[in-house]
């Protein structure tokens, strides 16, 4: 007969506030198989698990249930507690009184105690059926796998090499240094965004212990925590990267022109391209889409000769490569090639977009003077397509009025409801700068309020009010396009109670921060979740801020919501940290809570084959006959191979059959 | 400007009766102001209209605004309701506060005249246009209420039956 000792939680008055906690004690201390009833004000403070450690090397019970609140964040806690009492940690089972009962139905405080009581009579019945289980651990891989080579995943990268562990950093674009790449400068500080990132990129490119995947995408993730097998395609430049030297002279001969990514399509680039003049890797690509094949130059064809001087013609990018590491005669592969590598823990690191104009219908879009925020950052720095010089898009003439508009696309529930965090200071760090080199220029801005929490925003905010900066409260309800090209701002000053009107050159939208689509399908590959705002969610929001619900998949920067730099190389730290953990542990637990086959009793049908998510069942002969066996490494024990088993081979340890029908009896009683 | 006394029982009523007469979104609204930047109304100078009529709304002044004449300015363009970034409709919480300025026989007179002309002739605001439309090469009189006295006579008999009719106007 079990000994079951069952602890109720006040949880101060998160459950104390709706439910009567002494009649659900008194209620459980009459149950079958209870020896001990009690209650606590915290049973997760030290005087609670004191309680239960105490009980438990008395001799008063040997299983534990505790009606409290989520096993989520709480159940680590109390099993812990077991083991320090003595008794094994699984012997525990958790009956969640406060998200599932206090915090639903706290209209009903009668209804929640009655459920409470159901629920404890159901812990009770499983509790008093659970057996012992016993840990197994794994050695892990020593590498981590950082995806995404911006800010995020070059610090990730970077700090996870140098605590000694192999890294491959894998990047979809020919170079590393993302979004932040393409500032002009940044704020509070006014530090040129290229100075202070190129030193890192180019630390992580020559670090030892990182190995740049750059123009490679994930494209299968198999594995677990410790031990995952990742495959990463190398999409084809169709330059030989061990030759090119990143001279650039492939590009200046190019003849092929396409919009430029990296300056938002303000200007053009050639289709043999350098990402952009601090790359890094600095390697050139062909981008096939748009490449001409000059000459008839396709891809794997003998060059003709030349009737008039008997050499071969070639492409102008083969002929003006000086390291000869474009050679279009190869057999090069379209679909590049696929690199197998093996890795413990992974970082994801993937970033964000910014939504386009063109969803905003209201904002004249197709006016070329209407302008995100990112192609103003291109507008105004030294590398962009004006070289640093303010001129707007449609006529290369210096702007006299400019308008920056706030919240496009963020606070609206017809796009996203969640604050982009970054908006009100980048542009006013925009503001500043243009004020600061061009103080003639007019400039309004357009804020539903100004958010600036963070160290000395705030007193950057105020400093552009005092250069001259006009800052408007109230959101811009329209623009309309005027003849020349000038743009009618449509706005409403909240203070005055009044609309604004006023004729501006060149208008700037604050378009909002939201994750790319190919996101999704990395999330499928990976396992990951998306939070209501539609970004990769985190395990808990306060808690587990870089940790997955996948264990050994941690998240860093932008990909889990909008923030600035300071907050990302933050988070990239703290991914890196936590990614390192299995890594230095060296292995790691595999849960017990996963499936068995009883191999005498299996029929070897192999209907569980299939039926397995995660590939973890295989037919082996056994005693000379095919019959099903799980690999622990692999198994997440969702227990679609137990309930599908016709022969009731498989067990679910932990969700035993006679538990889960001893659960139903007490819940339906 | 007198200080405005924020009294939660007031301003829980003005809520209440302003979500009944039919503006239902007013919880939703931030604030941003949005509605009165595209507001032509707000332009011609009717200044509480949209957002500062539901600011006020909100600070509890329901009784008092009665004789606002700013509603009646609502052209029920509903750009307001397009730009609103919260789903507040403010057009809808404009006509509720009519619905109850009505209801108190506080119109304003050009709101008078514009029911004595749909009234009459099925149109608040009526242009002839015979001369222009046959220079387009359109049959003079357009196919509308206006010179239809069927048609009319079936206005007449909605009004008459609606809670318009209820106030005596016609």
């Amino acid at each position: 007969m079990a000994k079951v000792g069952v602890y109720v939680c006040h949880c101060g008055s998160n459950i104390a506030g709706v439910i009567d906690v002494e009649a659900v004690r008194a209620f459980a201390e009459g149950l079958p198989d209870v020896a001990v009833a009690r209650k606590d004000l915290f049973m997760c403070s030290d005087s609670g698990q004191e309680m239960i450690k105490q009980d438990i090397r008395d001799g008063l019970v040997d299983k534990v249930v505790v009606a409290a609140c989520t096993p989520r964040t709480h159940e680590p806690i109390f099993r812990g507690a077991l083991s320090a009492g003595g008794l094994n940690k699984y012997l525990f089972e958790m009956a969640n009184i406060r998200d599932q009962d206090s915090w639903v139905h706290a209209q009903d405080p009668e209804g929640a105690t009655r459920k409470a009581k159901l629920l404890v009579a159901s812990a009770v019945g499983k509790a008093a059926r659970l057996r012992p289980l016993e840990e197994k651990y794994v050695d892990v891989t020593k590498a981590a796998l950082v995806i995404g080579g911006g800010v995020a995943g070059i610090f990730s990268a970077l700090e996870l090499a140098k605590m000694g562990f192999k890294t491959y950093l894998v990047e979809k674009e020919p170079s590393i240094g993302g979004v932040m790449a393409m500032l002009d400068k940044t704020f509070p500080t006014n530090d040129c965004s290229a100075c202070i990132l190129t030193p890192v990129m180019v630390e992580a490119g020559n670090h030892p212990n990182i190995e740049l995947l750059t123009y490679s995408e994930v494209e299968d993730v198999e594995g677990y925590i410790g031990n995952f097998n990742v495959k990463v395609r190398r999409k084809q430049a169709y330059v030989d990267w061990a030759r090119c030297t990143g001279c650039g002279a492939c590009a200046e001969k190019c003849p092929s022109k396409t919009p430029d990514e990296f300056n938002m399509g303000l200007s053009n680039r050639k289709a043999a391209y350098i990402h952009f003049p601090q790359a890094v890797p600095k390697k050139a690509v062909v981008d096939m889409a748009h490449c001409k094949s000059c000459g008839g130059r396709e891809i794997g064809t003998e060059p003709k000769i030349s009737e008039k001087t008997g050499k071969p013609l070639l492409a102008p990018c083969e002929k003006a490569c000086p390291a000869d590491a474009i050679n279009r005669t190869l057999q090069w592969d379209p679909a590049g090639e696929i690199k197998e590598i093996k890795v413990g823990t992974i970082v994801v690191a993937t970033g964000f977009q910014v939504m386009d104009k063109g969803w905003f219908k209201e904002m004249a879009p197709d006016n070329k003077n209407v302008i995100t925020a990112l192609q103003m950052e291109r507008l105004i720095s030294a590398t962009g397509p004006t070289g640093g010089k303010l001129l707007r898009p449609s006529d290369n003439e210096k702007p006299h009025t400019l308008t920056f508009v706030s919240c496009v696309g963020s606070r609206d529930e017809k796009h996203h409801t969640y604050c982009s965090r970054v908006c009100c200071m980048y542009m006013i760090k925009q503001a500043r700068l243009i004020k600061e080199k061009y103080p003639d220029v007019n400039i309004y801005m357009h804020f539903i309020d100004v958010r600036s929490p963070g160290k000395d925003y705030d007193e950057y905010y105020t400093g552009a009010r005092k250069m001259g900066i006009n800052i408007l409260r109230g959101k811009v309800g329209g623009l309309e396009v005027l003849p020349g090209d000038n743009l009618r701002v449509l706005a409403y000053d909240l203070d005055a109670c009044a609309p604004v009107e006023y004729e501006s050159d060149l208008v700037i939208l604050a378009t909002a921060m939201e994750l790319p689509p190919t996101a999704k399908k990395l999330a499928q590959t990976l396992g990951l979740q998306f939070c209501g705002s539609n970004f990769f969610k985190e395990l808990h929001p306060k808690l587990g801020p870089v940790e997955t619900s996948t264990e050994g998949i941690f998240l860093a920067g932008c990909c889990q919501g909008p923030k600035d730099i300071p907050d990302t190389v933050s988070q990239a730290k703290g991914a890196a940290a936590a990614a390192a953990v299995p890594l230095c542990q060296g292995r790691v637990k595999i849960e017990p809570i996963i499936s068995e086959v009883h191999t005498e009793k299996c029929s070897g049908c192999g209907i569980c084959v299939p039926l397995c998510p995660y590939n973890a069942i295989s037919l082996k002969p056994y005693a000379e006959k095919p019959r099903a066996i799980i690999d622990i490494t692999q198994c997440k024990g969702c227990g679609v191979c137990t309930a599908a088993c016709p022969s009731a081979a498989i067990v679910l340890h932990g969700y035993e059959e006679d538990q889960i029908f001893a659960q139903i009896a007490a819940l339906t009683a | 400007m007198p200080a405005i006394v924020l009294d939660s029982d007031k301003i829980q009523d003005s809520v209440k009766r302003i979500m009944e007469y039919g503006g239902t979104g007013v919880l939703k609204c931030v604030q941003c102001g949005a509605c009165s930047a595209v507001c032509p109304g707000v332009k011609a100078g009717f200044p509480v209209l949209c957002r500062l009529l539901i600011k006020k709304l909100l600070e509890g002044q329901f009784e008092e605004l009665v004789e606002e004449t700013s509603t009646w300015g609502c052209q029920a363009c509903n750009r307001c309701t397009e730009v609103c970034p919260q789903g507040v409709r403010p057009q809808e919480v404009v006509f509720a506060y009519r619905r109850y300025q009505a209801s108190e026989l506080a119109f304003s007179s050009s709101a008078t005249t514009s029911q004595m002309n749909l009234y009459g002739t099925g149109h608040a605001v009526f242009t002839e246009a015979g001369p222009l439309r046959e220079k387009v090469g359109l049959p003079a009189k357009a196919p509308t209420s206006a010179y239809d006295e069927k048609a009319q006579k079936e206005i007449q008999t909605l009004l008459d039956n609606s809670p318009m009719g209820e106030l005596g106007l016609f």
